[in-house]
């Protein structure tokens, strides 16, 4: 079974770096929240790589947020999840957060650390701000239109469903597991880091990150 | 002659064993007699939560080792929250499951990325260093409470860091 797990996870990660709703065949048919399989903890994408997604959005203080006006020449990475995600959304956000006090103060400041919501019903400006203040107070949280934000991840080849009510009337929310980081030199994204990404991944790639080199 | 009762003694003797290395939890038959294979022999290790953000959402993870025959884990309480639900990783998809196998001779394992407990709506929300207590309910074990210790929200357990 978990030999299985790997190998379609595996499967996922080839095809492509998207998400999508895959059932799980053997068990309930319930809505689920959709992970991908990632395994590695970096991929380069060297030769092809994202354009930064036009994403103009509600930051934290409820005001408007361009994300490629904001983070033009910077060096930036972006996350798409929600905060009623017990695990991975906040594990790859805080890991960020420690890996980025590892950089001299100058690169802390430049570098935009960028968490989109999944589930704007829920998570409000407010409700965003708050849970960022538990975990670095620079990131900058986005909230807005669900259209708008799937067609943003899409942009970022992650696929995203709105959030929904299972037949348990639970609200099953999704989140990506991919952190995308942008060049400030070319404010492209050529580093994609799965969920297996530790802060000893992202402490070693984020000086070169910050200089718009690859890792 | 000498045989039996010797051969008694030492089956005793490997039942008290795994009583004091498992805790609470039943290892001998409801009528003391040694375990059989179909009696779970439970050894709950490594259980920890991250430090939550905020107290709306937390996970828990541990590792569940069974030298005895299946069992079922089918809830989970704790006077954290009212709210605790049990989430599988299947083919790289989560989803709230009621219950989970514990193999014969085999284990269970709640590990980050892969199976999680979820804590929603929290008492108040825990600080490091804090010990959560926490009951996992099995089908033939009966309730085993753990402590689980609140790690920094970035712990690796394969790291311990």
């Amino acid at each position: 079974m978990r030999k299985k797990t790997y190998a379609t996870a595996a499967l996922f990660a080839a095809a492509a770096l998207t998400l999508s709703a895959c059932g799980s065949g053997d068990d309930s048919a319930e809505p689920v929240t959709v992970v991908s399989g990632s395994t590695k903890a970096a991929t380069v994408l060297d030769d092809n790589p994202y354009e930064k997604p036009d994403l103009v959005l509600t930051d934290t203080t409820g005001k408007k947020y361009d994300l490629r006006a904001e983070t033009k020449g910077r060096p930036t990475l972006v996350y798409v999840g929600y905060t009623h995600c017990p695990d991975v959304c906040p594990l790859t956000m805080n890991n960020i957060a420690v890996a980025k006090k590892q950089l001299p103060k100058a690169e802390q400041d430049k570098l935009r650390v960028v968490f989109v919501t999944t589930d704007p019903a829920r998570d409000t400006p407010a409700a965003l701000g708050t849970w960022l203040k538990g975990i670095d107070s620079d990131f900058i949280g986005l909230t807005g239109d669900f259209d708008t934000i799937q067609a943003g991840a899409r942009a970022l080849h992650i696929t995203v469903e709105p959030t929904t009510k299972d037949k348990n009337g639970k609200t099953v929310s999704v989140h990506g597991t991919q952190v995308v980081a942008f060049s400030p030199k070319t404010d492209a994204g050529y580093v994609l880091y799965g969920e297996k990404a530790t802060v000893d991944d992202y402490t070693k790639d984020l000086p070169k990150i910050a200089e718009g080199k690859n890792p | 002659m000498s045989r039996r009762p010797r051969r008694h003694t030492g089956l005793l003797t490997a039942c008290s064993l795994v009583l004091a290395t498992a805790g609470t939890l039943t290892a001998c038959g409801p009528d003391g007699s040694p375990s059989s294979s179909a009696t779970p022999e439970l050894k709950v290790t490594g259980a920890y939560m991250p430090a939550p953000s905020t107290d709306t959402m937390a996970a828990g993870f541990f590792t569940v080792t069974n030298s005895g025959g299946a069992d079922t884990l089918t809830s989970v309480t704790s006077d954290l929250s009212d709210d605790v639900t049990m989430h599988a990783t299947v083919d790289g998809a989560m989803q709230e499951k009621k219950s989970f196998t514990v193999p014969a001779e085999g284990t269970l394992a709640f590990a980050s990325g892969g199976n999680h407990l979820m804590f929603a709506k929290l008492t108040h929300k825990p600080g490091q260093g804090e010990k959560v207590s926490v009951e996992l309910h099995f089908a033939k074990s009966g309730t085993v409470r753990i402590s689980m210790p609140v790690k920094p929200a970035t712990y690796d357990p394969k790291t311990g860091r």
